[in-house]
C-alpha cells in the first residue's frame, strides 16, 4: 500500500472503501451485501454513504476531488454528463464487463461516456409503462389494451362502472414525466434526438425536426390521459397515488415498476401488471420503455482500486444481483440472472428477451432544460402549443451556450 | 501553520509590548496590540470563507467549466447568454416582485406589531416571546407544514373559493402568494424585534406632551413615533428586501420553482441550473450579476432612506 492510501489503518492493514449509494429503498438490501463481503473479504471494509439528494451531493463531491471509490447512481442524464466528463473509471478491459447484457450497456453508451471508453455498469433496469390492477381488470373483463383506441375504450368502462382509471399525483411535478416519455419514445424512434442535436440553435418551427413538429400528437395523448385522473389530482403526491393504487380506488396508474414495492408495502395482495403505452397502429411496434435504474462505477483516480474492483465484481455475482434485484422488484442485467417470479415482471420479460426496449427520452435533454415543471404546468393548462415552443426555446438557448470543451487548443 | 505562528509570535510581543508599554498607553495614538488579533482571525476567516470563493466563482464565470472535469476560457460569452436568456429575466422578474411585496407587507405589518407589542398590555413578554417563534424554526420544517396546509387542509376548508380548492401552489398566477405568505410570516419575527428596540429608544415624556397637547394617536404616530425609528425602518427595509431578493427555502418547501417556471427566483435558478443542470460556470456569472445588483439596489436605498431620515 502507498503513503497515499491513508484510509488504510496500519495496525490492522483493512482498506476502507468509500461507497456512495444513491438509492434510499436500497438501504438495507445494501447493507446486507455489504455484510456478506466483508464476511468474505475481511481486509476490506465498506462504508455506505446514502443521501437524500444524491445527483446534487456527488457534483458537490467531485467539485471537491473527494469522488468515492464505489459509488452508484441512476442512469439518467445528468449522469452521462459527468461520463462524458471523464470522472469515472474505464471498465473496457474489464471480466465483469462481459457478463452483462449488453442492451443495457447500450442504454447506458446513449447516456454518454468518455470518448472510447466504459465508464459505467448496469446494474438492474427498470420498466416504464402503465401500471394496471388485474383484479379490477378481470372483474369488468378487460384486456389488455393493444392499440389507443382500445385503450381509451378501456378507460370509459371504467369510467362507466365508476371506477377511476387512473390515479394522478402531480403535486409531485416529475409524476407528469413517465407518461410523457411512455408516449413519446415512439416519436422519438428515429433518431430525432440526434437530429434535434444536429439542428442545434436552428430549432424551430420551420426546422427539419423540432418539438413543436414532432410532438404534437403525443401531447394530445398524455393530455387525453390526463382527463381521466380523479377528482385533486393536481395536489395529490406519489405516495398518495400508491396508497390509493393499492387500496384499489384506480384500475391503472402512470408509473413504472419502481411504485410497486410501495404499492405493495401498502396492500400485499394487490395484483399489479404492466403494459407499455399502445401507442402505435400496429400492436406489434409497442415497445418498452426502460431505464437502467442503478448504474455501478468507480472513481477514476481511486488509490483503492484492486478493492473497489473486488467488491464490484461481487455485486455482479449472479446469485447477489438476483437476490437484489428481486427484492427492488428490477430487472438484473447480468446474462443468465432470472427474473423474480413477481407478477409485474413476468409481464415484461417478453419485451426484454425480445429486445423490444427503448431508453428514456427525458435522459436526452439537456438537465438546464426545465422539462419535468413545463410539462407540469401543460398538464395543469393543457397549452400544448405554448409548452412546445418553450421547450424549442430553451433548446435553442442551450445549445448556443453551450461551448465545448475542446481539451488542448485555447 | 504560518498564521498560527504568526499568532503566537504576536501574542507573546504583545504582552511584552504592555508592559514596557504600561506608562505611556494614556500618551500613544495606537491601539492596544490585544485589539489587532481581535482582528485578524476576522479578517483571515472573513478572506478565506467569503472574498477567496467570490473571486474564485467570478474567476469561473469566465469559463465553460461544468463543476468538474475539464475546461476553457470562453470570455464574455456566460454574461452575454445571460442577457438574452429569457428564463434569467424571468427568474429577475420575479425575484423583484415577490421581494417587493413581502418587503411592504412585512414592514407595516411588523411595525403594526411592534406598536402592540411596546404598549402597555397585559402579559407583554409573553406576547413577545410569541411573536419570535417564526424566528427560531426551521423554515424547511415550517415550509412543510404550510405545504400541507395549502395542498390539503385549505382545499377542504375553502372549498367555495376555486383558488383555494384546486390547490394554490399548482395555480401559475397565484402559487407566488402562497410563498409570500409564508416568508412574510417568518420574516415578521426578526423585523418586529428591531422595531420594537426602536420603540424603546423614544422617551415616554414626548408622548405625554403630544397627548396635553390634544394630539390623536395617528397624529402621534406621524409627528413623533415614525420620525423617531425613522433609522431602525431603513435598516429593517433594507435587510428585507436585500434578504427576500435572495429568497430560496420557502420555495423549495412550497412549490419548487412550479408550476412550470412561475416561482422560480433567482437564487433558485443559480442553484438548479449550477448543480443538477451541470451549468456551473454559465449559472456562476449569473450569481455575479445577482451580487452587483443587489448591491446597487441595497445602496441606492440607504442613500434615498437616509436622506429623508436627514430631512426631519
Amino acid at each position: 500500500m502507498t503513503l497515499g492510501g491513508c484510509a488504510v489503518t496500519p495496525d490492522d492493514g483493512v482498506t476502507t472503501l468509500s461507497f456512495f449509494q444513491f438509492k434510499g429503498e436500497a438501504l438495507e438490501d445494501f447493507n446486507r451485501i455489504i455484510a456478506d463481503f466483508e464476511a468474505e473479504n475481511p481486509d476490506i471494509r465498506v462504508v455506505q454513504n446514502q443521501v437524500a439528494d444524491s445527483e446534487t451531493l456527488i457534483r458537490t463531491l467531485l467539485v471537491k476531488d473527494k469522488a468515492p471509490d464505489v459509488i452508484t447512481l441512476n442512469a439518467n442524464g445528468g449522469f452521462g454528463d459527468l461520463a462524458e466528463a471523464g470522472v469515472f473509471y474505464d471498465f473496457s478491459n474489464e471480466p465483469v464487463l462481459r457478463t452483462i447484457n449488453r442492451a443495457v450497456q447500450e442504454i447506458l453508451a446513449e447516456l454518454g461516456n468518455k470518448e472510447g471508453e466504459v465508464n459505467s455498469l448496469g446494474y438492474v433496469n427498470n420498466a416504464n409503462g402503465v401500471l394496471y390492477n388485474q383484479d379490477i381488470f378481470a372483474e369488468q373483463g378487460l384486456e389488455i389494451p393493444e392499440t389507443w383506441d382500445e385503450f381509451i375504450a378501456v378507460c370509459d368502462a371504467l369510467e362507466a362502472a365508476g371506477i377511476t382509471p387512473f390515479y394522478g399525483t402531480l403535486g409531485d411535478a416529475w409524476t407528469g414525466m413517465p407518461s410523457w416519455n411512455g408516449i413519446g419514445a415512439y416519436a422519438a424512434q428515429d433518431g430525432f434526438f440526434d437530429e434535434l442535436r444536429a439542428e442545434g440553435e436552428n430549432v424551430g418551427p420551420d426546422s427539419a425536426v423540432s418539438f413543436q413538429k414532432d410532438f404534437q400528437d403525443v401531447m394530445a395523448k398524455q393530455a387525453e390521459l390526463f382527463s381521466y385522473m380523479q377528482d385533486g389530482y393536481r395536489g395529490q403526491m406519489y405516495d398518495d397515488g400508491n396508497a390509493a393504487f393499492a387500496r384499489g380506488e384506480s384500475a391503472m396508474m402512470l408509473q413504472g415498476i419502481w411504485a410497486v414495492n410501495q404499492i405493495k408495502s401498502i396492500n400485499p395482495d394487490v395484483n399489479v401488471a404492466i403494459f407499455p403505452y399502445p401507442v402505435p397502429e400496429d400492436p406489434d411496434d409497442r415497445i418498452l420503455v426502460s431505464g437502467v435504474d442503478v448504474a455501478v462505477t468507480m472513481a477514476k483516480d481511486t488509490p483503492h482500486r484492486a478493492e473497489a474492483l473486488r467488491f464490484i465484481d461481487y455485486l455482479f455475482e449472479v446469485g447477489v444481483i438476483e437476490d437484489f434485484a428481486a427484492s427492488q422488484n428490477m430487472i438484473p442485467s447480468v446474462i443468465g440472472a432470472e427474473l423474480s417470479d413477481d407478477a409485474a415482471l413476468q409481464s415484461v420479460k417478453p419485451y426484454f428477451d425480445e429486445g423490444r426496449i427503448t431508453g428514456f427520452i427525458d435522459h436526452q435533454v439537456p438537465p438546464s432544460i426545465p422539462l419535468t415543471p413545463t410539462i407540469q404546468q401543460f398538464l395543469f393548462d393543457r397549452n400544448a402549443d405554448a409548452t412546445l415552443s418553450t421547450l424549442d426555446n430553451e433548446w435553442r438557448k442551450v445549445a448556443a451556450r453551450t461551448i465545448p470543451v475542446t481539451g488542448d487548443d485555447k | 501553520m504560518s498564521t498560527l505562528t504568526e499568532a503566537v509570535r504576536t501574542s507573546t510581543s504583545g504582552a511584552r509590548n504592555r508592559r514596557r508599554a504600561g506608562r505611556v498607553r494614556t500618551s500613544g495614538s495606537r491601539a492596544l496590540p490585544a485589539y489587532y488579533w481581535m482582528v485578524w482571525p476576522a479578517v483571515i476567516a472573513f478572506a478565506a470563507f467569503h472574498t477567496i470563493p467570490v473571486l474564485v466563482g467570478i474567476f469561473f464565470s469566465f469559463t465553460n467549466y461544468a463543476g468538474y472535469g475539464d475546461w476553457s476560457f470562453v470570455g464574455l460569452a456566460n454574461y452575454i447568454n445571460l442577457v438574452k436568456d429569457d428564463l434569467v429575466l424571468a427568474a429577475y422578474g420575479f425575484s423583484f416582485l415577490f421581494a417587493i411585496v413581502a418587503t411592504i407587507l412585512t414592514n407595516v405589518i411588523s411595525l403594526a406589531i411592534a406598536l402592540g407589542l411596546n404598549a402597555k398590555i397585559r402579559a407583554r413578554n409573553f406576547w413577545r416571546g410569541v411573536y419570535f417563534v417564526p424566528y427560531v424554526l426551521a423554515i424547511l420544517v415550517i415550509g412543510y407544514v404550510f405545504q400541507f396546509l395549502f395542498s390539503n387542509s385549505l382545499p377542504k376548508i375553502l372549498s367555495d373559493i376555486p383558488l383555494f380548492r384546486d390547490n394554490i401552489l399548482t395555480n401559475p398566477d397565484w402559487a407566488w402568494t402562497a410563498i409570500v405568505g409564508l416568508a412574510v410570516w417568518q420574516a415578521c419575527a426578526f423585523s418586529i424585534i428591531i422595531y420594537l428596540s426602536g420603540l424603546q429608544t423614544i422617551p415616554p415624556e414626548l408622548y405625554e406632551a403630544a397627548s396635553l397637547d390634544g394630539a390623536s394617536p395617528w397624529r402621534q404616530f406621524g409627528a413623533i413615533t415614525f420620525p423617531l425609528i425613522s433609522a431602525f425602518f431603513t435598516i429593517n427595509v433594507v435587510l428585507s428586501l436585500k434578504s427576500f431578493l435572495q429568497v430560496f427555502d420557502p420555495i423549495v418547501a412550497l412549490t419548487n420553482g412550479g408550476p412550470g417556471t412561475s416561482t422560480e427566483s433567482v437564487t433558485l435558478l443559480v442553484f438548479r441550473g449550477g448543480f443538477s443542470g451541470g451549468e456551473f460556470a454559465y449559472q456562476t456569472a449569473n450569481a455575479v450579476i445577482f451580487f452587483i445588483v443587489i448591491t446597487i439596489v441595497s445602496l441606492v436605498q440607504f442613500r434615498v432612506l437616509q436622506r429623508r431620515e436627514a430631512d426631519i
